[in-house]
């Protein structure tokens, strides 16, 4: 009876309600997580150019063996999720001469992955000096051969040598460096062959034990035999089309709608092997969400490592390390799972500093295009804040889709600016109006003490060449005192930027030796200079799928001495470390001090 | 006792239905709203739903239910369209289910299950399962609301608030 008289009331004795109308779509809109209708009458973000602006990078590409590679991520047509995000690039020092070597990873094809053609290969660029490298992939043993996305380093035998981590779709693989230009890839044997979609992993000791620890974002979860539709296909033989579109136009779909992967913790055991202790550590991801980026970094400042995953079209995630194995998912209260409207973005590439030399680590997130890219400010006690659009970072980023995205001093000014890789996913985008182009412009900004301004590319210079930009590494590659990057392009060759900037301030460059692990992740540095106290953290990963090396670069300004460099080292312990001087790479060994 | 006739029966009963209808109305309209979490709301929120001639499965994460009374729920959820997707985001975000009829920011909604989406300009359409628009209301922006959610429900005195983000409106029992 209760029910009948709620259906008369219902149907019967209610005001008639206005008639339905049928709703027009309305002004298209892309970016899924958020996302804002803009019209524009050109293109945002390409050929945007400043007669007056200094040049800061020169495009030496040509003039390095870079030239040659090629790296290849499926059709032209990105018919498939699968083809459009790979890959990283790594900067790191792998045969210990003091110079910066490249680790550039590669794609795949479909056709590769069924076996019907060769794999593109990895390429690992010895450094030679004087911006010569030299290809030495083969004699290295670092061909990949694999769907490479990202790519994570760290010493994680103590053996003095930096290994590489290389998150594949399908097999993922750990290259252990054999000390004698070789690698060997160990993965299997060591327990971290993981399958399904890697991504950016990093590497850290989040329990202590003096042993690096490895954590592995999973994207998507996608079976070859049986891919969602394609573009092409989309409206034909009742494939639905009308979810997998951008403002409109059939595109390839995903991530929404698709599995995502979960993610894996890897603790290392005393024996060396890893386990897998993604479950008990509460971190495995049982929501799997779409893991890109992912960074060990101290949020909290307990000594004890935090670790943070940026997800694509779902909220990032940052687990406080509780010190007894386990973790504690706090993305919500912290304020970085979302931006500070609410709204779950499309998570791509990580930048870790302390941008306004608080002494607090901060976060800037890499989005898609009519989306801004988010800068998050540590509060302190694990709050986060959105200061996107105080901080000058907001308006100017929505045409464009962000990728690898890197903190770095470029003038050497002790301000941490910041630089952004962007391209789209769609190739659609070149035949429409929609402000956004698929090769797009990097991104460099100048940091005014805490706000952001864009540095301007000068008519014919690197930054007003426009790139489909994946990986991103940074690192001094002529030890000149100035920061240089390599860049990982989709479907073309890679971007080797070299620091120009005519006016620089003093710098300092520091490569930490610990007592374990010995490479020094997980420190963190802190460099007084009159009554500026800079934060540098040594970490693995982040970045987007790539890795910045991992000799830190302190600008100095204008300052000509160090009044105090403080280090604490992984293992917790404090050591203040004299330095006489400034404009040099100093080696700190734990406990023994600086060689300069 | 002197027989009725049929339509003596059907008026009587008709007047007799209105009658305690109309006692039943200012019931329902003290009945507040209760929030729903943990077991209580996934017990009650679909998996997947169907809109416009697609199902799409629902985003876990962002469902909200509420009671009214002992048995009335109103449960919204956003699904999981694919991809960096378009325009069908603007209009229809997930869905809007009311096993009673209720108010929505100060528009009466029956009993249905529709489709809803949150506009950028202050809006929140609901429609049904083909695409009409059956109510289109303001929301109001709270800029005080600390860590705003995708879609969340909080109380409102007995009333409930559906944010999406900053922007919420009331829904009320009727």
């Amino acid at each position: 009876m209760f029910g009948f008289v709620t259906v008369l009331l219902s149907f019967s004795l209610l005001p008639a309600q206005t008639p339905p109308q049928k709703v027009e779509p309305q002004q298209p809109m892309g970016g899924a997580s958020t996302g804002r209708p803009a019209t524009y009458t050109s293109r945002r973000t390409a050929g945007i150019t400043d007669p007056n602006a200094p040049v800061v990078f020169e495009d030496v590409t040509d003039k390095t063996a870079l030239a040659n590679f090629r790296h290849v991520s499926g059709g032209t047509a990105k018919d498939y999720i699968l083809e459009t995000p790979s890959g990283g690039v790594a900067i790191f020092d792998y045969d210990n001469d003091g110079r910066s070597d490249i680790y550039l990873l590669n794609g795949s094809t479909i056709a590769a992955q069924q076996g019907k053609e060769k794999a593109p290969r990895a390429a690992l660029y010895r450094n030679l000096g004087n911006w010569k490298f030299e290809d030495v992939t083969e004699k290295a043993g670092v061909t990949n051969e694999r769907w490479g996305f990202g790519v994570a380093v760290g010493d994680y035998d103590n053996d003095g040598y930096a290994d590489l981590y290389v998150g594949n779709f399908g097999v993922s693989r750990l290259y252990h460096n054999n000390g004698n230009g070789t690698f060997t890839d160990v993965a299997e044997k060591l327990n971290v062959a993981r399958r399904g979609w890697s991504t950016g992993a990093s590497w850290g000791d989040y329990d202590g034990d003096g042993r690096l620890d490895l954590f592995v974002p999973g994207y998507v979860q996608i079976d070859l035999n049986n891919l969602p539709p394609n573009p092409s296909a989309a409206g034909k033989d009742g494939v639905a089309q009308n979810f997998c579109q951008f403002r409109g136009v059939p595109v390839m779909c995903g991530p929404r709608g698709l599995t995502g992967d979960g993610d894996t913790l890897y603790h290392q055991k005393a024996d060396g092997t890893f386990e897998d202790v993604s479950v008990k550590a509460g971190v495995s991801d049982p929501e799997k969400f779409y893991g890109f980026s992912s960074v060990f970094v101290h949020v909290d400042d307990d000594k004890l490592l935090d670790l943070l995953v940026v997800n694509d079209s779902t909220p990032n995630q940052l687990y406080i390390n509780k010190g007894n194995g386990t973790f504690e998912e706090i993305g919500y209260p912290s304020g970085v799972a979302v931006n500070e409207n609410g709204r779950e973005q499309a998570g791509m590439g990580l930048a870790v500093g302390d941008y306004d030399n608080d002494g607090r680590v901060d976060f800037h997130i890499t989005n898609f295009s009519d989306d801004s890219n988010t800068l998050y400010h540590n509060d302190g006690d694990t709050n986060f804040t959105d200061v996107t659009f105080q901080a000058g970072l907001g308006e100017v980023s929505i045409p464009f889709l962000g990728w690898g995205t890197s903190f770095l001093d470029y003038d050497n000014d002790g301000w941490q600016d910041l630089f952004v890789v962007n391209g789209h996913v769609y190739p659609v985008v070149d035949a429409h109006q929609w402000g956004t182009s698929y090769a797009q412009q990097a991104l460099l900004f100048r940091n005014l003490k805490g706000k952001f301004e864009r540095v301007g590319a000068q008519p014919g210079s690197a930054l007003a060449s426009a790139w489909p930009g994946r990986g991103l590494a940074i690192g001094d590659l002529d030890a000149d005192g100035r920061l240089d990057l390599v860049i990982n392009n989709l479907d073309g060759r890679p971007t080797v930027l070299r620091n120009v900037a005519a006016s620089t301030g003093h710098w300092l460059r520091l490569k930490l030796i610990a007592k374990t692990p010995r490479d020094a992740i997980g420190s963190v540095v802190y460099v007084t200079t009159g009554k500026t106290r800079q934060r540098q953290d040594v970490f693995s990963g982040a970045v987007y799928c790539s890795q910045n090396d991992l000799t830190l670069h302190v600008g100095l300004g204008a300052a000509t001495k160090v009044d105090k460099l403080e280090i604490q080292w992984p293992d917790g312990s404090t050591e203040v470390v004299d330095v006489a001087g400034v404009d040099k790479t100093i080696t700190i060994t734990q406990g023994k001090g600086a060689k300069q | 006792m002197c027989a009725m006739k049929p339509q003596q029966k059907i008026l009587i009963t008709v007047v007799a239905l209105l009658v305690f209808a109309s006692f039943s109305v200012p019931v329902f309209a003290q009945d507040g709203g209760t929030v729903l979490a943990g077991a209580e709301l996934t017990r009650v929120v679909p998996t997947s739903f169907y809109f416009q001639g697609q199902s799409a499965p629902t985003q876990m994460r962002n469902t909200a239910a509420a009671r009214f009374g002992k048995e009335r729920f109103v449960i919204v959820g956003m699904v999981d369209t694919s991809g960096y997707s378009a325009e069908i985001r603007a209009r229809y975000q997930g869905f809007f289910i009311t096993d009673s009829s209720i108010t929505v920011g100060g528009g009466t909604l029956a009993t249905g299950a529709y489709g809803f989406g949150f506009t950028n300009d202050g809006k929140l359409n609901i429609l049904d399962l083909s695409g009409n628009q059956m109510l289109s209301v303001s929301t109001t922006n709270d800029k005080a609301l600390r860590r705003p959610r995708p879609l969340t429900m909080m109380m409102d005195g007995s009333n409930v608030r559906l944010y999406a983000g900053r922007d919420y409106v009331v829904i009320a029992a009727k």
